[in-house]
């Protein structure tokens, strides 16, 4: 479901990438950034790079951030629940999958945002389809044919692809490009599993400046282009990121251990890609998960502990993010067949020295499900990518909402985030949910420090209807549902007022 | 109707079957009419090939993957249809078997034993040219597919919905034409399986015990022919399966009035293949010269294709196996349940590379690693067999019309020439002189590495 490179938009790419260049090895590096685009935004540090880890399958969001002091967990799930006493600590009632303990240890020191429940409005429990959601960054309802990182990266790298940019946009450890990385300009992703291999596979490859005709077949043609042409030119770039790159301890044996391993060598090589993707699959655990569950998880935990350790010992550690996501959670009663068929919600990990640590958002709620019997999303999964985008990647809040065509509150995963400290006020109000509300709504803030709020409900005429909250907090997330049912329809405001001096009202429509 | 010549031949072997040397396109040629080409060839009904090894009858045991036995067996089944497919002559049967394994996609890692995948790969076949709709009837309780989809010990109280979600969103009617509820209904139905081994049966007591369930608003006691049977009643079904057949042998972006003109022939022939594929293959849409040379072969096509243009006389099938997974097509390996997606999907900056160094590997007789390749090109012989194999400019104008489906520039044919020739002129220059299969390396090399190359 993607839209491929135009036949203008790649005659420009050819004239220009290959330009002088006759048959044989063609290639000539685009001009490097000398200044940030328009759309970025200064104020985080330049490097910054975006790890994602793609759980191909869709992970069982409730056996990875268990509510294991839950009761209704364990009378839905009797053969697969994780118990208390064997799983990891959090709080607030929650424990982290037994095998995650690498993850674990980031998590104590700090360095491990759970952002809980996160998905999207009527949610898709095909494979294919919610996968592409998640990589296009779409409502539910509208097919996007473009990767959400890739628009990304269009704004970034404005001249691609009239000339390739000297290094590559984006790396996926890998054989098959993600549509993540696709887009109707053309490819962003270079996709490789070994860089050594790579360069010494491309060394064959013939690419020309012919421009193909302008047929169905010359598109296809003018494509096949396109990837020798960014292959011969970033081959090398690679190779050599990767000889002068190093990993100061040694990874896992396991696929993702080696593909973080490359991921650190590039980086600690000086490679400026500003977007890696890594893939583990296996989270479709229709029958029988628990021992397999548990590999999956034990892998993730083990390699991300290893990448993180390597990148702080070459100190790397503040530039990289780590997210993971996966295309759904799934149900909440475990199936016949000891699995879990296909669900909705799920906790994604955001993983990084400059992250927030800690559980982001109420705890799953698992007797207040939809009418298939699965988890009711908190967060939309574009907040997470909103907030990665503005805070980690630096993108300007007009930029990051155009990329989504609507604009998502950030959540509060990063420590410093720029456009918060900009506020001054510490704190977040964000959008009620669901708006439009009926019957009840759920009212969220974050504050980024100790303070003193007050939460209340106001009507148009800025009469007070009634006080949500009002005390002393201190840093975290904080939700109270609302109940709505004695509210006439029409539209009210929500007001938090902080003791930092944050005056924030948000819109809510009730329609009872 | 489509016009009779070399090059719409041509474009139908390159279809319809795992690419063609120059004697096949001849052979072909031979049949003057696009339906006797199709019925006395193409679509022919040919026995069953003879089994790979006496394993397929052996009972499933743990100790198989302990002991290494199923991942040779594995090999063996592999090199054994790589075989069939290389000597195919002019008949369609394998690429339709391969559709079908594509189309109702198991994956090796979760069924594991390759005696129930090689019964499934023999349903494939028998219903190659047959009737689509008892194939998804065999398919639901095949052992191989009840292992993979989690149908086997599905019990009616709280079945599985996985085979019942792919069944409808991938296998008959595609997504968006049913709900939520049609599946959890229709995984009641489809439970009570049991894989025994080698075969499946039905255990009634581990069925639904409802009166009856509700699907796509009809209320019945479904089992699972009659559910198949309601599957078929809607009209997105033949849309669906039609719309897949077009994408993989036509186009792969559908004209969708095509399709529905398809799905009229294949639901007026009670979903019978054969007439459908007769249909297609012998209407002016398929021939459109728009179409020529615009699919991107799949690995399997490339490296069965490119071994017979090069008329290698023994092909080294654990050369295209080990690159299979390289070129992320092995075979009882799809990626997930939707299958290999095709066309530009089959292209990354790594796949494209490798692509070309399996190419060469036919030609140097050594893979990307250093590892040998047997049965590599002996470039004299074969240059020999071309009629203008003494003229340079001819010979080059002839490789290039039967090597590629797109048409080469006059420059590109130059660069050709050039690496062919290596210094010296086309007068001087013969299949006879000195050193000169080192001249017909690089140059069936080159041919290969061009981008036209992996289109067909």
């Amino acid at each position: 479901m993607k839209k491929e490179l135009t036949r203008s938009e790649f005659l420009r790419q050819m004239a220009l990438i290959s330009g002088g260049v006759g048959l044989g090895i063609a290639g000539m590096p685009g001009q490097a950034y000398a200044t940030l685009p328009a759309g970025l935004a200064a104020s985080v540090p330049a490097g910054n790079v975006l790890v994602i880890i793609q759980l191909a399958g869709g992970n069982d969001g409730l056996n990875t951030v268990i509510p294991a002091e839950d009761d209704t967990y364990f009378a839905k799930r009797p053969d697969i629940a994780i118990k208390k006493v064997d799983a990891l600590a959090l709080k607030k009632g929650m424990y982290l999958h037994p095998s995650m303990t690498g993850i674990k240890s980031l998590y104590d020191q700090g360095n491990v945002a759970v952002v809980q429940n996160v998905g999207y409005a009527n949610p898709n429990r095909s494979h294919f389809r919610a996968t592409d959601i998640w990589n296009t960054g779409s409502d539910a309802n509208v097919v996007w044919e473009e990767g959400w990182a890739a628009r990304y990266l269009a704004e970034k790298y404005p001249s691609y692809p009239i000339a390739l940019p000297s290094h590559p946009m984006a790396v996926q450890l890998g054989s098959v490009e993600s549509l993540l990385f696709q887009s109707d300009i053309g490819r962003f992703g270079t996709v490789f599993e070994d860089p050594a291999l790579f360069y010494q596979l491309v060394s064959g490859t013939l690419a020309d400046d012919e421009i193909p005709p302008a047929t169905l077949a010359g598109d296809e043609l003018a494509f096949l282009k396109q990837v020798s042409s960014a292959s011969v030119q970033y081959s090398t770039v690679i190779r050599d990121g990767a000889l002068k790159g190093a990993n100061t301890l040694t990874y896992p044996v396991t696929n993702l251990g080696k593909q973080l391993g490359i991921v650190a060598k590039l980086i600690t090589g000086g490679l400026e890609t500003p977007v890696y993707l890594c893939t583990i699959g296996g989270f479709d655990t229709h029958a029988n998960q628990l021992t397999q569950h548990a590999n999956l998880w034990r892998q993730i935990s083990d390699a991300v502990a290893a990448f993180q350790k390597d990148l702080n010992a070459q100190n790397k550690g503040d530039n990289v993010t780590i997210m993971t996501f996966s295309e759904f959670g799934r149900r909440v009663n475990q199936n016949g067949t000891t699995g879990t068929d296909h669900g909705t919600a799920a906790p994604i990990f955001v993983i990084g020295n400059t992250v927030r640590g800690g559980l982001i958002g109420e705890n799953p709620n698992l007797t207040n499900l939809d009418t298939n019997g699965d988890l009711k999303a908190n967060f939309d999964y574009r907040q997470v990518y909103s907030t990665v985008l503005s805070d980690h990647l630096g993108l300007s809040l007009t930029s990051t909402a155009g990329i989504f065509k609507k604009s998502f509150d950030r959540l509060p995963i990063f420590l410093n985030s720029p456009l918060i400290a900009e506020a001054g006020v510490k704190v977040m109000l964000l959008d009620p949910a669901p708006n439009p509300a009926s019957g009840q709504v759920r009212i969220q803030f974050a504050a980024f420090e100790g303070m003193r709020v007050e939460l209340a409900l106001f009507d148009m005429q800025g009469q007070k209807l009634g006080s949500i909250f009002t005390g002393e907090v201190l840093s975290g997330t904080y939700t109270y549902p609302v109940d709505l049912t004695h509210f006439l329809t029409g539209n009210y405001l929500i007001s938090l007022a902080t003791s930092t001096g944050a005056r924030i009202t948000k819109r809510l429509i009730i329609v009872n | 109707m489509p016009v009779w010549n070399a090059t719409n031949v041509g474009h139908l072997l390159s279809r319809t079957l795992f690419g063609y040397s120059k004697n096949d396109l001849s052979v072909a040629q031979g049949y003057g009419t696009f339906s006797d080409l199709l019925d006395l060839a193409i679509l022919k009904d040919n026995p069953a090939p003879i089994a790979p090894n006496v394993w397929i009858n052996t009972l499933p045991a743990a100790s198989q993957t302990t002991s290494g036995e199923t991942g040779l067996w594995y090999r063996e089944f592999n090199y054994w249809w790589f075989n069939l497919m290389y000597k195919e002559g002019l008949n369609m049967r394998e690429k339709m078997v391969l559709f079908l394994h594509n189309h109702f996609s198991n994956e090796r890692d979760k069924v594991v034993y390759p005696q129930n995948m090689y019964t499934q790969n023999v349903l494939f076949r028998k219903y190659a040219f047959g009737n689509f709709k008892q194939l998804v009837k065999e398919i639901s309780i095949d052992p191989s597919m009840l292992i993979y989809l989690d149908g086997n010990n599905s019990r009616g109280a709280s079945p599985n919905e996985n085979y019942a979600r792919e069944l409808m969103e991938l296998f008959t009617m595609g997504i968006g034409n049913y709900t939520e509820t049609d599946i959890k209904q229709a995984a009641k139905v489809l439970s009570g399986w049991q894989v025994n081994g080698l075969t499946s049966t039905f255990v009634a007591s581990r069925w639904y015990s409802e009166v009856s369930v509700t699907v796509f608003g009809k209320t019945a006691k479904f089992d699972v022919n009659s559910l198949i049977d309601h599957i078929f009643d809607q009209k997105a079904t033949a849309e669906f399966i039609c719309r897949k057949l077009y994408q993989e042998f036509v186009y792969y972006k559908p004209n969708e009035a095509f399709v529905l003109q398809m799905a009229a022939v294949l639901r007026s022939n009670n979903y019978e293949m054969k007439p459908l594929l007769k249909f297609l293959f012998t209407s002016d849409e398929f021939f459109t010269e728009a179409y020529v040379g615009s699919k991107i072969k799949n690995p399997t096509e490339l490296m069965v294709g490119a071994s017979k243009l090069l008329e290698l006389s023994s092909p080294d099938y654990i050369n295209m196996y080990e690159l299979s997974k390289l070129l992320q097509m092995q075979l009882f390996q799809p990626p997930n349940v939707a299958g290999w997606p095709g066309q530009r999907e089959w292209i990354s900056s790594t796949t494209y590379s490798h692509r070309g160094g399996f190419t060469d590997s036919l030609i140097t007789g050594k893979r990307y690693n250093g590892v040998a390749v047997t049965g590599k090109l002996v470039p004299v012989p074969f240059a020999q067999t071309f009629t203008n194999s003494e003229k340079a400019v001819e010979f080059v104008d002839d490789v290039c019309t039967l090597f590629l489906a797109f048409p080469l520039t006059a420059k590109k044919k130059a660069f050709l020439l050039d690496t062919l020739l290596a210094g010296t002129i086309v007068k001087n220059y013969s299949t006879y002189l000195t050193g000169v299969n080192v001249n017909l390396q690089q140059f069936f090399k080159a041919v290969m590495r061009l981008p036209e190359f992996q289109l067909c």
